[in-house]
């Protein structure tokens, strides 16, 4: 009886066969690779005509002069309102999976972990993690108001600003920013953002004009309420990718939580107020 | 002296994209992730795209990561309340 020494000689077989044809693949596409690396163009030069004409028009045509903003909101507004539907979609199926997983009814009270330590935090953490917050959350408005005039945009202000809620979860607990970041205040943001972009789309046919074609006073180049129906769907955005990206943060920490035991309704508070850490790091 | 800095930072990324693919413990990984996202960000800062620099910077260095430490602490928590319960 010889079963133990042939699997682990048959494994290394196997990785040594991979390793020949993974060499063999290798010295096949070198030559086309070497091939295609010599004819492409310079580092940093642009041959399409695109961005110098989107450059030379956004100005004067859509009054915006971040032109980043004027092509995912007006140029090509339609791909920006699939990409919004698409972060729609994945946050509902996560939720639906992970919610539906735990029950429906759970996502309005935090759970906690009974075997976890409570580990007090440190007065600096507290106030540090409190004065940084709003900080962030207003640089993320900031970022995503001045869509029109500076880099960054709804998306990026949105994100900005979910992740800086999340400092609250650092000072605060898990409890305490459950309570300050409502779940269901969450939802609608998310759905009402998505919803508002097509809306915009919708208001520009009402009108009798294509899908997404500005509506509004384009303002003057420069100011921050510029750009007319970019204004709104950047909004909309900002809306959907903050409340979006918050609503996968609850989800997937209410992951790492267990579910309260029955009694807990009746029980006393007091004992769910000094939160458990970061259930990540412990 | 831009070329300089653009170069620095491409090694930056090949090599926190390196220590991506070879650690092997899941925890370290995440944080060789973040790391790549940081400096992923720098480069599309030097390269003069500020947009996806942000965009960077907030998803691939803090909310991806963060992502996957729930994840990682998820998976190693014993799901039933019972067994939790015991604990």
């Amino acid at each position: 009886m010889s079963p133990r020494p042939r699997p682990e000689r048959r494994i290394a077989f196997a990785i040594r066969l991979r390793l020949a044809l993974f060499a063999l693949a290798g010295l096949c596409a070198l030559g086309g690779a070497l091939h295609v690396a010599g004819r492409m163009p310079a580092f940093g030069a642009h041959p399409l005509p695109y961005g110098d004409e989107i450059n030379r028009r956004g100005v004067p045509e859509r009054h915006v002069t971040n032109m980043v903003s004027a092509v995912n909101f007006d140029y090509r507004g339609f791909d920006t309102l699939g990409e919004e539907f698409m972060l729609l979609c994945a946050v509902t199926g996560v939720t639906v999976l992970l919610r539906g997983t735990r029950g429906e009814a759970r996502s309005a009270q935090p759970g906690r972990v009974e075997g976890r330590p409570i580990l007090p935090r440190s007065e600096a953490t507290v106030l540090l993690s409190r004065v940084l917050a709003p900080l962030i959350l207003m640089f993320g408005l900031y970022v995503a108001l001045h869509a029109m005039t500076t880099p960054g945009g709804g998306f990026q202000g949105g994100v900005i600003a979910a992740t800086g809620t999340l400092l609250f979860f650092a000072g605060d607990g898990y409890r305490g920013w459950r309570r300050l970041i409502r779940s269901g205040a969450m939802d609608a943001c998310e759905g009402s953002g998505a919803s508002l972009y097509a809306l915009c789309g919708f208001a520009s046919m009402a009108l009798g004009l294509p899908f997404l074609e500005n509506v509004l006073p384009l303002g003057t180049p420069g100011d921050l309420f510029s750009g007319g129906l970019m204004l709104v769907e950047n909004a909309g955005v900002a809306l959907a990718v903050g409340g979006g990206f918050v609503v996968l943060f609850i989800e997937f920490l209410e992951e790492t939580r267990v579910e309260p035991p029955e009694e807990a309704p009746g029980d006393a508070p007091g004992h769910a107020t000094g939160d458990a850490p970061d259930g990540a790091r412990s | 002296m831009t070329m300089l800095l653009i170069g620095l930072l491409l090694l930056l990324v090949a090599g926190t994209g390196t220590a991506v693919a070879l650690s092997r413990r899941p925890l370290r990984q995440v944080m060789a992730m973040s790391a790549n996202g940081v400096a992923l960000a720098l480069l599309f800062m030097a390269l003069q795209a500020p947009d996806v620099a942000f965009a960077e910077i907030a998803v691939g260095a803090a909310a991806l990561p963060l992502l996957f430490l729930v994840v990682l602490a998820s998976v190693r928590m014993d799901r039933n309340p019972q067994g939790a319960r015991n604990e």
